[in-house]
């Protein structure tokens, strides 16, 4: 991510899952978005939405590449790369997206995922024209030089730094995919290492966008104030004669074997003050719909507000934790169910652990009361209705169907799946993916700096 | 004939990958195009009314989606803590929904979820809210609620209790990162002992010392209608907000006693100007440079506005393009001006690797030095206010995001009609105005400078430029005392 440390990817999760006809749950008529989609005759997709609420459009171009095709000894590059796309092309100068969006009064970000690379902009809806020149110009022309190469990677350390070491749980949340995978690039740790962003050279870079920076990878997202005749008519006049390479796109073919047993690791951190501990479990790609709606209300009924089951008990009741989560992560390839606990002073993290289990089996198991399912799709609803509110918001939500959740259409199918879903769902998918199989243990403990480090601190 | 014939095709063929070539050459310009006629933002206008018993209440319409933003504010906050009780406004807001007319916790928690929504309240400095935003049909009753924790919350003991242990973990969370903590350092540096200075959220030793009795003391002295505003943005008229609040507030009762007075919130500090924090192990060094800025009501506020845009409010101001893009010394450079009631903060922050923790203070306080030494160019400050401009009405798309821009009007006793004037006031900024600003004010006395990390890294360096520079161990801070350190001196 070029701006802010949070995983932006992450949220959008659980809040692109639903849209689609009437709902009981929320005695409201929420209406589809109607999104057109086509590809041009170079394999770019091009996905758009019309809505005139303000006069700003979003221009979003979601690349197939994520951390899961770093390059061999180069973890951290895709992102990386991310950061270099705002760097010089053939006509445009280091920044001058930022000249183009920031300085008209628009704004920009990027930001790298496991499986997605998205760059996003929102301008006034007058410099649409402007923006799609400036996307189809870095897709086809970029031009990194060895100067801007070299600060940007530096600025990319920074941000492991302040993401991972500065962040009293970041060591933690880091941990977690390359504990939770044995096989699938998924272990590489999106952020990289200093090490591996060290060894990054300027041939790296060109090689990279060769190989994955294509029309025929590539989806371009527009939400917004725009005419879509004229919209049409810009993308085929700057995308459409991007040449297609004959070479194929690399596909990551590795398959993740199941767990055959349960297994645990301990990750210190010199500045976290509370321990955590958190738990994962393999999930299928985010494309197996049937399963993946009922994993996100299971999440939710776990974790989703004060009232959630894990609040409740952990945090609420027998107090052993400060802070609690649950997520179900689908990817394109196989998922994470992850269950967290940041404890409460004085309490080990064998006391949240056994919590979160408790918890999870009894969800799995028992009936689940219709008010309580009823509550967390008027959540999921209202969150979706809220990100609806903006241009970006609904680009975004196209992207994740499309890129992540299986094609574009379950940014609206999924909201009536979600209206569906029963306690039989929860109660199958949990026992399949979860009670079911085996997980990994992380126990995050805080370890003060040793003494001898800092005894000689000038003062 | 075949070789001719061949050789035509083969010519027709060159002809039309030539064709191709150029045509994309010809199609794809080398310059962007340039933009058309710019769109008109349409900003909504509040209204507002006054209750019998002296509530406000504004409404502001955005209809489209069916989304309602429900918020009653306070109009007091963290500047209402007593001397030894950090923290008391902030735990009473939080408290509110932890038990209120009948109801439990867990109850209020799962009836507001159920909404769709959920009660997030808190304190700021000068003021105290709660909020919630759900479907419009789920309205009438979000705001039941609403008047629920605000007007009969019970403050039991076991939640007093409860809600102290989470807030003292939540603190040590804040305190392990090295911004937050430096944060905390230079706004007592540039507040001294005045009511800003202290620690909003509390600290560890005042949290504790705060018993059930001041948590309802202070909300029967501030929690009163006449002390307090309504704002309901999105899919609502004015009539249906001025019906909905009757219904929940409309007997609440005004009592007859007059509202505290307002302690001043800046006085003389006593925190050294250059101070170093060791943390030990911090992967990072958090670096604030922050100095005194006018009060809301000041006339320059629109000058302060821009000044602060040009130096630190986006990716593309001064710090950011000089720590990060020029050198690439951190992830990012932001500076915040912060207005309140009484007395402003203006406070730049970064975080950069332990080692490089000196430039960055140099280059910190050379960009506040350039600002007041000489005048923004033309184009620099048209980018920047389009910036503030852009930001400024995408925050209005959404309805909780028309909320704060509104409720910090009527927070500050602004006429509400100011929201449609924003741009105007920012357009009018003039490069000259910007430097007398930053002059003025910078003039006014030294920043405050704290550097919060792994000092056995930066210390020395940073003492070569400024020898007075003092070194405080992290774990020995008291951030109950305007000197930030425990009265048994060293």
């Amino acid at each position: 991510m070029r701006l802010r440390p949070a995983a932006l990817l992450a949220p959008l999760v659980l809040l692109t899952a639903l849209a689609s006809p009437p709902l009981a749950a929320a005695e409201l008529a929420i209406p589809p978005i109607p999104y057109h989609q086509r590809t041009l005759p170079n394999g770019l997709q091009v996905i758009s939405v019309e809505d005139h609420a303000s006069p700003n459009v979003a221009v979003q171009v979601w690349y197939h590449v994520g951390s899961k095709d770093d390059p061999q000894g180069r973890s951290g590059f895709a992102h990386l790369f991310e950061h270099l796309m705002f760097k010089s092309t053939k006509h445009m100068h280091a920044e001058q997206f930022d000249r183009l969006t920031e300085d008209v009064g628009g704004a920009n970000n990027a930001s790298t995922g496991d499986d997605v690379t998205n760059y996003f902009e929102v301008v006034p809806s007058n410099h649409l024209q402007t923006l799609l020149w400036a996307e189809a110009e870095r897709l086809s022309n970029l031009n990194v030089d060895e100067a801007n190469f070299k600060s940007e990677r530096a600025v990319v350390q920074e941000e492991y730094r302040q993401s991972v070491l500065a962040n009293p749980y970041g060591k933690l949340f880091n941990a977690i995919d390359p504990h939770s995978y044995t096989v699938h690039p998924y272990k590489r740790p999106t952020i990289g290492s200093i090490e591996d962003l060290d060894a990054a050279t300027l041939p790296d870079v060109i090689a990279f966008h060769q190989t994955f920076y294509r029309p025929d990878n590539a989806t371009l997202i527009v939400a917004g104030d725009f005419d879509p005749k004229q919209l049409d008519a810009w993308v085929d006049q700057y995308f459409g004669w991007i040449p297609k390479p004959a070479a194929p796109i690399p596909q990551v073919t590795a398959q993740e074997p199941k767990r055959k047993k349960n297994l645990r690791y301990t990750v210190t951190s010199e500045t976290a003050p509370l321990p955590a501990v958190a738990i994962t479990w393999l999930l299928p790609p985010a494309s197996d719909t049937a399963d993946r709606i009922p994993l996100q209300v299971a999440a939710a009924l776990l974790a989703q507000g004060d009232s959630s089951r894990l609040y409740q008990s952990l945090v609420y009741r027998h107090q052993v934790a400060q802070q609690v989560g649950a997520d179900a992560d689908g990817r394109v390839g196989p998922g994470l169910f992850t269950a967290y606990a940041i404890l409460a002073s004085g309490h080990p993290p064998a006391a949240a652990e056994k919590l979160l289990h408790e918890e999870i089996i009894w969800l799995a198991t028992q009936p689940i009361p219709a008010a309580e399912l009823d509550k967390v799709k008027t959540q999921l609803l209202t969150a979706e209705l809220k990100q609806r509110q903006t241009a970006q918001g609904l680009a975004f939500a196209l992207g994740q169907a499309a890129l992540i959740d299986g094609g574009a259409e379950h940014v609206n199918t999924d909201l009536a799946a979600l209206q569906k879903v029963t306690e039989q769902d929860v109660h199958r998918v949990l026992q399949k993916y979860v009670t079911g199989a085996h997980s990994v243990t992380i126990d995050y403990l805080p370890q003060p700096a040793a003494a001898a480090k800092t005894s000689g601190a000038a003062k | 004939m075949n070789r001719r014939k061949n050789a035509f095709r083969l010519a027709v063929f060159t002809a039309i990958a030539i064709a191709a070539g150029n045509v994309a050459a010809a199609v794809f310009p080398a310059t962007p195009p340039a933009p058309g006629p710019a769109p008109a933002l349409s900003v909504p206008t509040p209204t507002t009314q006054t209750l019998a018993n002296g509530l406000q209440v504004v409404s502001v319409r955005r209809a489209g989606l069916p989304l309602v933003t429900a918020q009653l504010i306070v109009r007091s906050g963290g500047e209402m803590d007593p001397l030894a009780l950090a923290g008391l406004a902030d735990l009473t807001a939080n408290l509110l929904s932890k038990g209120a007319a009948g109801k439990t916790a867990p109850q209020i928690a799962a009836a507001a979820e159920a909404l769709g929504g959920s009660l997030e309240a808190a304190a700021g400095w000068d003021e105290s809210a709660v909020g919630i935003t759900v479907t419009t049909p789920k309205l009438p009753q979000a705001l039941g609620l609403l008047a629920e924790v605000v007007r009969q919350p019970d403050f039991s003991a076991a939640e007093l209790k409860r809600a102290q242990a989470q807030a003292i973990d939540e603190l040590r969370l804040l305190l392990s990162r090295p911004t937050a903590l430096a944060s905390l350092a230079a706004s007592r540096g540039v507040f001294g002992a005045g009511a800003y200075g202290h620690s909003r959220g509390g600290t560890p030793a005042s949290l504790a010392r705060i018993g059930r009795a001041d948590v309802q003391r202070l909300h029967a002295a501030l929690y009163r209608p006449d002390n307090a505003i309504l704002i309901l943005a999105g899919d609502v008229t004015a009539a249906q907000a001025q019906q909905l609040a009757q219904a929940s507030f409309g007997d609440w009762a005004r009592p007859a006693t007059p509202l505290p007075a307002r302690p001043p919130g800046k006085a003389a500090s006593r925190v050294p100007a250059v101070l170093l924090i060791d943390q030990r192990g911090a992967g990072q060094a958090g670096v604030v440079a922050a100095h005194a800025a006018p009060s809301r009501s000041d006339d320059g506020y629109y000058v302060g506005t821009v000044a602060n845009a040009v130096l630190g409010g986006s990716y593309s101001a001064r710090l950011n393009e000089e720590i990060r893009i020029k050198r690439g010394l951190s992830y990012g450079a932001f500076s915040r001006l912060q207005p309140l009631h009484d007395a402003g903060l203006w406070l730049a922050s970064a975080q950069t690797k332990n080692p490089s923790a000196a430039p960055v203070v140099e280059l910190m306080l050379g960009e506040f030095k350039r600002l007041g030494d000489s005048r923004v160019g033309d184009a620099e400050l048209a980018a920047r206010k389009a910036t503030l401009i852009g930001g400024y009405g995408r925050s209005l798309e959404t309805t909780a995001g028309l909320a704060d821009q509104v409720g910090e009007l009527a927070v500050y006793g602004v006429p509400l009609d100011e929201i449609g004037r924003y741009i105007a006031k920012v357009q009018a900024v003039t490069p000259k105005q910007v430097e007398k600003y930053a002059k003025k004010h910078l003039d006014r006395g030294a920043a405050t400078v704290v550097v919060v990390g792994d000092a056995a890294q930066f210390a020395a360096a940073i003492r070569q430029v400024h020898p007075q520079a003092t070194l405080l161990e992290s774990t020995a801070l008291d951030l109950d005392s305007p000197t930030l350190q425990p009265v048994v001196g060293k």
